[in-house]
C-alpha cells in the first residue's frame, strides 16, 4: 500500500464519525483538502487533524440545522435545553427536599414508623428521581429532534406536556403541595416552560424534508 | 460574525473557490494567523450554506478528486458588506480615540 493510500484510509477513518447524510454529500471533498493539505511523505492523521475531524463530526451530529434566521425554531430548542436543567434541578431539588419531605410527612402523620417512611420514600420519591432523570434525556432528546426538523416531536411534546401539567395538577388536588414547596415551585415553573415550549413549536411551520436542510421555518 | 466566518466569506467575496483553496486564500488574507483545518471548514461550510449565505457554484475532477466550488450568494454579500463595515467603523473609532490618548499623553 502506498503511503497516500495508507494516509487517505487513516482519515477515512476519521470521516465515519460524520452522519451519514452529511458524508454521502461531503467526503469525497473533505478527504481530496484533507489529502491537498497533507505533509510531504505523511502516512497517518496527525493528531490534530483527528481532534479536528472528531470535533466537527460531533457539532454536526449536535447543532441544530435549523437556518439562524429561523428564529421560532431555535427558541423552541433553546427553551428545550432550559427545560432539560430545569429537570436537572427537579432532580436535584428531590434529593436535597428529603428531610424536609420526612418533617413534613412525621408532622401529619406522628405515627409513621422509619419501615412506613422508606415505604413513603420508595413508592413516592423514587419514582420522581428517576422519572427526573429520564426526562433530562427527553428534553435533550426533543431538542435534538426539533433542531432536525422531526415533524412528529411537536406531536410528542405536546402529549408530554399535557401529561406533566395533568400529573401536577393531581398531585395539587391530592396535597403533595403541603410536603415540599420547593419541589412544588420547580414543577410549576417547569410546566410554564413546556406551556411557552408547545406556543412556540406551534407557531413553527413544519417544511417538507429535504437531505441537509431543516425542515422547520416560521410562519 | 466569528473571525473565521468572515475570513471565509471574505475569499468568497471576489471568486468561486473550492475547499482548499478556501484554506490557502484565509491563510494568506489573514497573514497566516489562521489557519483553517479541513473539518473546521466543512463546518463552517455547511453552517453558512444552512444559512443561505453561500452556494455550490460547480464542481470539478481534479486527478481523481471532487473539488466542489462554493460562492457567495446575494444574501452573503450583503452580510459580509454589513460586517465589513461594522468592523470599519469600529476600527476608526478605535484608532481615533487612541490618536486622541496619544495627543493627551504628549
Amino acid at each position: 500500500m502506498t503511503d497516500a493510500a495508507e494516509l487517505e484510509r487513516g482519515y477515512r477513518r476519521w470521516t465515519r464519525w460524520y452522519p451519514k447524510t452529511f458524508r454521502r454529500e461531503h467526503e469525497a471533498e473533505i478527504l481530496a483538502v484533507l489529502m491537498d493539505t497533507a505533509r510531504e511523505g505523511q502516512r497517518r492523521p496527525e493528531p490534530a487533524e483527528c481532534l479536528d475531524l472528531m470535533t466537527s463530526a460531533l457539532s454536526m451530529h449536535l447543532r441544530p440545522r435549523v437556518p439562524r434566521s429561523d428564529r421560532s425554531a431555535l427558541n423552541a430548542v433553546k427553551l428545550m435545553y432550559v427545560g432539560a436543567m430545569l429537570e436537572l434541578a427537579v432532580a436535584i431539588v428531590i434529593l436535597a427536599t428529603v428531610a424536609d419531605l420526612k418533617a413534613n410527612v412525621l408532622r401529619t402523620s406522628p405515627g409513621l414508623t422509619e419501615g412506613e417512611w422508606h415505604a413513603v420514600v420508595i413508592g413516592q420519591l423514587a419514582p420522581l428521581e428517576v422519572g427526573a432523570i429520564l426526562s433530562v434525556g427527553f428534553w435533550l432528546w426533543m431538542a435534538w429532534s426539533i433542531g432536525r426538523g422531526h415533524r412528529w416531536a411537536r406531536i410528542v411534546f405536546a402529549l408530554f406536556f399535557a401529561l406533566n401539567i395533568s400529573s401536577l395538577l393531581n398531585g395539587l388536588v391530592h396535597g403533595s403541595a403541603v410536603y415540599a414547596r420547593p419541589d412544588l415551585a420547580i414543577a410549576t415553573l417547569l410546566c410554564l416552560v413546556e406551556l411557552a415550549s408547545v406556543a412556540v413549536l406551534f407557531r413553527v411551520k413544519i417544511a417538507p424534508s429535504r437531505p441537509g436542510a431543516s425542515r422547520i421555518s416560521p410562519r | 460574525m466569528q473571525e473565521a466566518t468572515f475570513l471565509i466569506l471574505t475569499a468568497l467575496a471576489a471568486r468561486s473557490q473550492h475547499g482548499y483553496g478556501i484554506i490557502s486564500d484565509v491563510a494568506a488574507i489573514s497573514d497566516g494567523r489562521v489557519r483553517l483545518r479541513a473539518g473546521t471548514l466543512y463546518s463552517a461550510l455547511d453552517r453558512l450554506r444552512l444559512d443561505g449565505l453561500i452556494s455550490v457554484d460547480r464542481e470539478e475532477i481534479v486527478e481523481n478528486r471532487l473539488r466542489r466550488y462554493y460562492r457567495l450568494t446575494p444574501e452573503g454579500s450583503k452580510q459580509l458588506a454589513t460586517e465589513a463595515a461594522r468592523f470599519q467603523t469600529n476600527a476608526a473609532t478605535a484608532i481615533a480615540r487612541l490618536g486622541v490618548a496619544d495627543g493627551m499623553a504628549r
